[in-house]
């Protein structure tokens, strides 16, 4: 009997328990066990369930886990990290267990922090009470950057100033929690919870079915309705947007996760417009109205007209728009102004009087320098605490005082007595910690639980679950996922029957049929474009190479190849393939030796620089790819991910056995472009997303197809049948061609084949006429007649269907082959330029914009300044 | 007295502008002892969406956007003032400067408010140790405030050289500080830093001024130009402005348009345009007194 198949609740007779030998850590409180060693009764049934898994079934469960997380590309973008940008998610496979009694405190206390927060920001947007009855220092609003004073007295949908809420939970020594940290204006973090959940749940099925666990897809179906609600206009059938700061940012696979999973369009500033006040998505069918925005791009950045001008990631005019009603926005732009540590310290007073209540999840101790007292109350405890500087959001680093020289410390503190308004002074809490699994073992690890809340109808609805981090070490809670920290699913016992319910519409609500594709931005056709190129590209070098490595292989102990005319053609066609570019002066008459042509082989493959090569290829499909995260399937995404990992080729094998190994790589990547290629041919719906991808690749492959037949056949030579078996082979042609013509191998025949066949996937000819066909499937010119782009693949098509191939292809037995030469060179500049012109009309709209006025570059005339012309 | 302002920004770009969208503060506001009596803003290309609106301080802005292709905007702003000079305050009489920067720490009432907030660093302005000691000779222990910020006005007017070339629009203070050389946007940003650096509070003002020719010369028109100054606060007086370009206390020859924390809230016209190429700009201003 296998570990995975013995029945739960009987521990595993010949291991040990794992829990025997986890030992919390002193003077902290352990979400596992009771000071006295024993195990908390909420975990019981899933530590009986672990036990039955064993450490090694467990082990086994986690390695298919950590592979999904791979192949799903969860990741986290971390700035400046010289491993490069993407970091891979780093997922615990045992979870934070809450009791529903100990949850339904800290909702409660969620509940009526972000009531309050709310309740603040309505005020400090309007008539500024908190200020004026000194419940809040006024620095902590008028010297806060966040503070936008452009979205003051701005009327927010439905008096919702924070739809969405977030806090960063740390549970102290006596058993209560404490707010870290609010979030109140992009709170990033809900959809990576989700991403856990669907992992965690897949690893333990069992335990989590058991134990009673909420689920989270309520949470999700609250959001939802909460921005529907919010739409200003379109009541009925709102467009929702989730505004992204971009591939760089942080979290930019959460934001296309939570898109795809909210079916909301993932769009950035530059695919927004604002016309007469309105919001528009720039789409290939022209401007569709957008009425709501969940945004993730941080608010100051959000309008380069009256907020930051230096703003790249924001839309001109979206404020105005805001402050005319026009568009909803959540959070609602300005919200920023309370994600600043300074607040902390008041909220406590601040919910007295606003909300006549108590405080229910107190802030943990803080204090904010520029109060009188608070640096000499704060400065007993100055060896240890935490200084965050008090306007700072995000990536300034908080300092543990105790961890600082006696000098340093002296010194932080002299700077904090010099501006005492620039910093807050935190308590260095004692976290709370929770069983990780380390080599086999559990070992306790302080952590922070991120939590979120909605507001819904009649309150805030509090996500039953969280995104629980751990630190690395065994000490430090300022975990962070930007700090390279570890990161749990959290679950929330059930008291009663957990709710099961799913995101998919209900049964009796009818749906509006839909065949939409409308709102496709321009930006990700773009994309879908480019990455439909470079997979083909990828596509054409990885068969070309495989053709060279297999020849190569046939030749091995051969060092001089120059008489080998069929290999110095493959060559120079896998060199114009690598470079993107035909030249005449490539080797094709030089002495070849077998080392060069290897290490030709190995660049084609490997070398990043060159702009045809397989790798190059294969990271710019994946580049384009991560952009449209949002509309390819998640098994599309996975093949293209295979792919990048193919590719790195072990060095040890390389140098054992170089092109066994090569071919190897080379016909697993061939086999992984065409599961992708399948998978966008069978998995997308017939709208302008497919069209675009198509298109890019029927037109990289026109182009590759092209440059092989002038790298190969313009030159005729004495045996060519073996040069036109290989050129067959790398076009994917060579059974069509064997059923045809038998074994006769003649120009003509491969040619017309390769160039005009128009039953040929593979043949020039069937690329233009698939790209006709897409053309006219495209929103027409505004007169009716064709465009530019319909013209010049119908002009190429038709030159095409009346070519004359015999006559083409005719010439002396040794020498150029001229006209077939001709026609290849006009093949060569007509299609770039079909692709040239289809960029223009549909795909290049990042055109800058500029400012005016004041910001970097601004051109304006100072006050005191005059050109000295006529009024 | 009464005052015409023309104003005319005319861009011209060297390719089309796609889209664009515009934010103009080129309305005088009404004041104690300010009234605009008529005001007009003609643009051209005539903007199909138009909207007027006060912003957070109170001033008239106006928010326009085209969506045609253009080459050229034209923005024409003609106004018609009245002005009559402020109670010129007896500096001496003016509250110690500490007090007044302790009122300002400690009163929660509207204005007092308002006015703290103008005591705090501004996207133009931050709060150098440099201006601080700059200051410091003018704010000695007790002194009057008007007085103090008279005298620190008349030595910025002495210690500064007018000169265009010097600066430009995202020139930072520690560089004029060091060379010394700015217009008129400079001397109030300074000034306005000194200020705050010591606790009180300093406004940035832009406007007019209506110029006289040299004597025995015509007056030139369109040769003005928009002019920037500074106010600051004293409690039970409320604001009162300077010009350290002229070294002079305004009376009824200034034109308040519009005030904030510095140049970056209350910039003439901004704008974010799609296309455009190089573009030149041209502008004339031309204050008159009527009647």
């Amino acid at each position: 009997m296998s570990a995975d198949s013995n029945p739960a609740h009987l521990p595993h007779p010949e291991q040990e328990r794992l829990a025997q030998h986890y030992t919390a850590l002193p003077d902290v409180y352990d979400e596992l066990k009771t000071p006295g060693g024993g195990l908390r009764p909420h975990w019981q049934q899933l530590f009986q369930h672990l036990d039955a898994l064993g450490p090694s079934g467990l082990e086994r469960r986690w390695e298919k886990a950590r592979h999904l997380l791979h192949e799903n590309g969860v990741s986290y973008n971390v700035y400046g990290d010289p491993q490069g940008m993407e970091r891979p998610w780093n997922l615990s496979p045992v979870p934070v267990l809450l009791s529903a009694d100990e949850w339904q405190r800290v909702e409660l206390g969620l509940k009526q922090r972000a009531r309050l927060l709310d309740a603040v920001l309505k005020d400090i947007y309007g008539p500024q009470r908190v200020l004026l009855e000194g419940l809040l220092p006024p620095e902590l609003v008028f010297g806060n950057p966040y503070f936008l004073r452009a979205c003051h007295g701005m009327p927010v949908p439905r008096e919702r100033w924070l739809p969405l809420y977030c806090a960063d939970l740390v549970r102290l020594p006596d058993g209560n929690f404490a707010v870290l940290e609010d979030r109140t204006q992009a709170p990033s973090g809900a959809g990576y919870a989700l991403e856990n959940r669907i992992v965690i749940s897949s690893v333990l099925p069992e335990a989590f079915r058991e134990c009673g666990i909420e689920r989270l897809s309520l949470f999700f179906r609250a959001l939802r309705d909460t921005l529907h609600a919010l739409a200003p206009h379109n009541r009925d059938n709102p467009r929702i947007v989730l505004l992204t700061s971009g591939p760089y940012n942080a979290t930019y696979f959460e934001q296309a996760y939570l898109a795809q999973y909210l079916s909301y369009t993932l769009v950035n500033g530059a695919d927004l417009t604002v016309r007469d006040d309105h919001v528009y998505l720039k789409t290939l069918g022209g401007l569709q109205p957008v009425d709501v925005i969940l945004r993730r791009v941080n608010d100051d950045y959000s309008d380069p007209l009256e907020l930051r001008p230096e703003s790249v990631l924001g839309t001109p005019g979206l404020v105005q728009a805001a402050r005319c009603g026009n568009v909803a926005i959540a959070n609602p732009l300005g919200t920023g102004l309370l994600q600043t540590p300074t607040i902390l310290p008041f909220v406590a007073r601040l919910c007295q009087t606003l909300l006549g209540e108590e405080l229910l999840l107190p802030s943990v101790r803080s204090w904010w320098c520029g109060e009188p007292n608070a640096l000499h109350e704060a400065s007993d405890a100055f060896a240890d605490v935490v200084v965050r500087r008090a306007f700072a959001e995000g990536f300034a680093k908080p300092v543990l005082t105790s961890q600082l020289t006696s000098n340093a410390r002296q010194e932080l503190l002299s700077a904090i007595e010099a501006r005492p308004a620039d910093y807050v002074i935190q308590e260095h809490v004692r976290a709370s910690t929770t069983p990780t699994l380390m080599q086999h073992t559990l070992t306790p690890r302080a952590m922070v639980m991120r939590c979120f809340a909605v507001s819904g109808r009649d309150d805030y609805v509090v996500m039953p679950g969280a995104l629980s981090r751990t630190a690395d070490a065994g000490e430090g809670t300022e975990a962070s996922m930007q700090l390279g920290a570890g990161s749990k699913d959290t679950w929330v016992l059930s008291r009663g029957s957990v709710t099961s319910f799913s995101l998919l519409p209900p049964l009796d609500r009818a749906v509006p049929l839909s065949r939409g594709g409308s709102d496709l931005p321009s930006r990700a056709t773009d994309n879908l474009y480019w990455l439909g190129r470079y997979a083909e590209r990828a596509e054409g070098v990885a068969r070309l190479a495989r053709v060279v490595c297999s020849r190569l292989n046939d030749l091995i102990n051969q060092n001089e190849l120059s008489s080998n005319g069929e290999l110095a053609a493959l060559l120079r066609a896998l060199a114009a393939q690598t470079s993107l570019s035909y030249t005449d002066n490539l080797p094709s008459a030089l002495p070849l030796d077998f080392a060069g042509a290897q290490a030709q082989l190995m660049a084609a493959i490997t070398d990043e620089s060159g702009a045809g090569t397989l790798k190059s290829a294969v990271r710019s499909a994946l580049r384009a790819g991560r952009l449209v995260r949002d509309r390819i399937s998640t098994d599309t995404w996975r093949v293209l991910a295979a792919l990048d990992d193919e590719l790195h080729v072990p060095a040890a094998a390389l140098q054992k056995e170089p092109l066994g190994t090569l071919l190897d790589v080379l016909n697993r990547v061939v086999l992984r472009l065409a599961a992708f290629s399948g998978l966008a041919m069978d998995s997308m719906t017939r709208g302008h997303a497919w069209r675009f991808l198509d298109m890019g690749r029927r037109l990289e492959r026109a182009m590759t197809l092209v440059m092989l037949l002038r790298s190969s056949l313009t030159h005729s030579c004495e045996r060519e049948a073996p040069l036109l078996e290989a050129v067959l082979e790398v076009a994917d042609s060579s059974m069509t061609y064997r059923r045809r013509y038998l074994a006769t191998l003649q120009v003509p025949p491969v040619v017309d084949l390769l160039l005009t066949d128009e039953t040929n996937p593979r043949s020039v000819i069937y690329q233009m006429d698939a790209l006709t066909r897409h053309l006219e499937a495209l929103p027409p010119a505004p007169d009716g007649l064709r465009t530019p782009q319909e013209r010049i693949a119908l002009g190429v098509l038709t030159d095409l269907k009346l070519c004359d191939v015999e006559r083409l292809c005719s010439g002396g037995p040794v020498g150029e082959r001229q006209r077939l030469s001709q026609q290849l060179v006009e093949l060569a500049t007509r299609i770039p330029a079909l692709s040239d012109s289809l960029s223009d009309r549909y795909l290049n709209h990042a055109t800058l914009s500029r400012h005016l006025g004041w910001g970097p570059g601004a051109e304006e005339l100072r006050p005191g300044e005059s050109s000295g012309d006529e009024p | 007295m009464k005052l015409q302002v023309m104003h005319r920004t005319t861009y011209v770009y060297g390719e089309a502008v796609t889209n664009s969208h515009h934010e103009a503060r080129l309305s005088p506001r009404d004041g104690e002892y300010q009234r605009a009596l008529a005001h007009e803003l003609v643009i051209s290309p005539d903007p199909r969406s138009r909207r007027r609106r006060f912003d957070y301080f109170g001033n008239r802005a106006l928010h326009f956007s085209l969506s045609e292709p253009h080459r050229e905007l034209d923005i024409l702003a003609r106004s018609v003032v009245e002005v009559s000079p402020g109670r010129a305050p007896r500096l001496s009489a003016t509250p110690a400067w500490e007090y007044v920067r302790d009122h300002l720490r400690l009163t929660r009432t509207r204005d007092s408010l308002d006015a703290f907030a103008m005591c705090m660093p501004s996207p133009l302005i931050g709060l150098l140790p440099q201006l601080a000691q700059y200051a410091a000779g003018s704010f000695s222990p007790g002194r009057p405030i008007l007085e103090a910020v008279r005298e620190l006005v008349a030595r910025v007017h002495a210690d500064f050289t007018y000169d265009p070339r010097a600066t430009t629009v995202s020139t930072p203070l520690d560089e004029l500080l060091t060379h010394r050389r700015g217009v008129c946007q400079d001397f109030a940003h300074l000034v306005i830093g000194c200020l705050r650096t010591h606790g009180l509070a300093g406004r940035y003002v832009s406007g007019y001024l209506l110029t006289h020719p040299p004597p025995g010369r015509p007056k030139l028109v369109g040769a003005d130009a928009s002019h920037a100054w500074l106010s600051t606060f004293v409690p039970d007086h409320g604001w009162v402005d300077f010009d350290p370009t002229n070294d002079l206390i305004p009376a009824d020859e200034h034109i308040t348009v519009a005030y904030g924390r510095d140049f970056s809230d209350v910039t003439p016209i901004r704008g974010v345009i799609l296309g455009g190429g190089q573009h030149q700009l041209r502008v004339a201003v031309d204050v008159q007194q009527l009647g």
